[in-house]
């Protein structure tokens, strides 16, 4: 029981690291332009297919693909945004629906180019168990992407609290106008926003696609799962959005072990629909 | 507000729809399924326009009160013996209850609400998988009644199907236009433009938001469980499918969500387009066409395309209508 409980809660942690670098990408272009991407479960998505397609057709180990995804998910992220950018009127309605349609766009050129088809990493060498102290047990792809998820998570806060477009990111988003006269372009710092974002959802993409499988309609959920973690950290607060990963990813895995595995995605719902009535401004959140 | 001198055109189409529809088509199975369809999906459009219109909120949502409407009067039918036409509004009523569950969202401003309900609609598909004994899980409920002969009209017949659907989206346009012309509406809109002033004049708003909410929950629940006996079988994967989110969306924004008929022309065009043309051209991945189109209208005409056909085609008057008003923040 002991033995089971702390499984479950070595791989929930494990499974944070992704989720982090799932979320943060999310919940940075909503704190800085208050839009939610819709189809940022479908930028990850696009990461994991595009690392499929290399291994597929050149045999390339899915981390050597991670270049070509950054660049094609980085311009796609940049699409989104130009098209976001446009809208005038009714901003916050519009950019839900106008990212809502890119989502069902991307979702559909997925299915169309890879079909409906699950697919997961042939390289083994991911697969394989790492084992700590003889009792807890995981596959390598889980450490090396909590790694990296880690790693993502400290660059990014430290570039947001220490570089000069970092600053001018959080200046953007506590007050555009503001930002503006200091001579912020609030234009550059939004889109880029975008651009670090998909950078992001590139690395959990890889990650994903590494250790678990994929298919079309993936994206949605994934989506879903960073809004959750995003609403639990509460806005503007990096670590936050790392511990909100970990809980969540913990009380999923502690819900596939000792309820049922198909329970595992309502564990998510329910922390979300908990926070939303005790504490709408989430666990770490300022204002 | 502006209905009055269009009634004999009110008319014609309705003479139109009851009359000349089935008498061109009545015998052609596979026309009228179509039109059925595009009309399911142009209910749902009108619920979801209603509540995008007059409460402010976008649902990506609306499949979970299909299926939920689906599921209660199937199961009403089937297990209690309810007639289908009772347990159709009890379908209703079931979506309706279910969007309790999401009024807590209406607390939060901004994308929550968006985010809450497509979360729910995923909660509702994994509940009637793993409550087995009840819904049948995943392998569905099978053999469900079909409609009665009420007045001599076999509503179980295509024609009959037909009329029952046109019945049903032509009452919830006129639930629609009711209360947007009504003073609910008139607080409604106003709460479009300024929130908080509104507030301040006593405008109960979030009870009149919640009240939207029902009354869009209701209405779609309704279409789903006249889906459910028209077809005749159920399972979670259809009921809860994000079609009966998105095709719903991309008809009301082509057709206009702030008008009455704009979702319903929206949903017969986008659909019958899209059965017609592109699942020809395209068996997978058709509704690739629904995003680039939703996308599109969101960049060029957030206002739908009826506002912007009247725009260009008659210049008199309405200048000053809710339509088209530039550069107004919400």
């Amino acid at each position: 029981m002991v033995e089971l409980t702390l499984q479950a809660l070595f791989s929930g942690l494990l499974a944070g690291g992704t989720y982090a670098t799932l979320a943060l990408g999310l919940a940075l272009v909503f704190g800085t332009m208050r839009i939610i991407n819709l189809a940022h479960g479908e930028l990850v998505l696009l990461a994991a297919y595009v690392a499929f397609e290399m291994e597929r057709s050149a045999g390339l180990n899915p981390l050597a693909s991670i270049p070509v995804a950054l660049v094609v998910v980085g311009l796609t992220a940049l699409a989104i945004y130009l098209a976001v950018s446009r809208i005038r009127t009714d901003r916050e309605l519009n950019s839900l629906l106008l990212t809502f349609g890119v989502a069902i766009v991307l979702t559909n050129l997925i299915l169309i180019v890879w079909s409906a088809d699950i697919r997961s990493t042939s390289s083994g060498w991911f697969l394989e168990g790492f084992v700590i102290a003889d009792t807890l047990f995981s596959m390598r792809s889980e450490v090396v992407f909590f790694g990296v998820g880690l790693a993502l998570i400290a660059a990014t806060w430290w570039w947001l609290n220490h570089s000069w477009l970092g600053r001018a990111l959080r200046a953007v988003s506590s007050n555009r106008d503001a930002a503006l006269l200091m001579g912020v372009n609030p234009a550059l710092v939004e889109g880029l926003s975008f651009v670090v974002s998909g950078v992001l959802a590139t690395f959990s993409g890889i990650a994903i696609y590494c250790a678990t499988v994929v298919f079309p309609a993936l994206g949605h959920n994934l989506t879903i799962k960073a809004f959750v973690i995003t609403v639990l950290a509460g806005m503007g607060s990096v670590p936050g959005v790392l511990i909100g990963a970990i809980l969540i990813g913990m009380g999923e895995s502690l819900t596939a072990t000792f309820a049922k595995p198909s329970l595992q995605e309502l564990t998510a719902m329910v922390v979300f629909l908990l926070i939303l009535f005790l504490r709408p401004r989430g666990l770490f959140g300022r204002r | 507000m502006r209905a009055a001198p269009r009634t004999p055109l009110v008319l014609a189409v309705l003479l139109l729809a009851y009359v000349a529809v089935p008498l061109a088509f009545g015998g052609q199975d596979y026309v009228m399924s179509l039109i059925i369809a595009a009309l399911t999906i142009g209910g749902i459009a009108v619920a979801w326009a209603l509540l995008g219109n007059l409460g402010g909120l976008v649902s990506f949502g609306h499949a979970a009160f299909f299926g939920v409407g689906a599921y209660v009067s199937a199961l009403l039918t089937l297990d209690a013996g309810w007639p289908v036409l009772p347990a159709m509004l009890a379908g209703g009523l079931g979506a309706a209850v279910a969007s309790v569950a999401t009024l807590p969202a209406l607390r939060l401003r901004g994308p929550y609400f968006a985010l809450a309900i497509l979360a729910y609609a995923h909660i509702f598909k994994i509940l009637a998988v793993e409550f087995e004994s009840v819904t049948g899980g995943a392998g569905g409920l099978l053999s469900i009644p079909g409609f009665p002969t009420v007045l001599g009209l076999e509503l179980g017949s295509k024609v009959g199907a037909y009329c029952l659907i046109l019945t049903i989206v032509l009452a919830w346009m006129a639930v629609y236009a009711a209360i947007r012309g009504s003073t609910w509406g008139l607080a409604l809109r106003a709460m479009h433009d300024s929130e908080l002033a509104t507030r301040v004049v006593g405008v109960p708003s979030t009870h009149l938001k919640a009240l939207m909410l029902l009354v869009s929950a209701f209405m779609t629940g309704v279409i789903g469980a006249f889906n459910a006996h028209q077809i005749s079988f159920l399972d979670p994967d259809y009921a809860f499918s994000g079609e009966w989110t998105v095709l719903p969306i991309a008809a009301a924004i082509f057709g206009g969500y702030r008008t009455v008929w704009g979702p319903v022309i929206g949903a017969l065009a986008v659909y019958l387009v899209d059965q017609l043309v592109f699942k020809e051209l395209m068996p997978s991945g058709h509704q690739l066409i629904f995003g680039l189109l939703l996308g599109a209208m969101i960049l060029w005409s957030p206002q739908g395309l009826l506002p912007l056909i009247s725009r260009l085609g008659l210049r008199s008057g309405e200048g000053g209508d809710k339509e088209g008003k530039p550069g107004a923040r919400a």
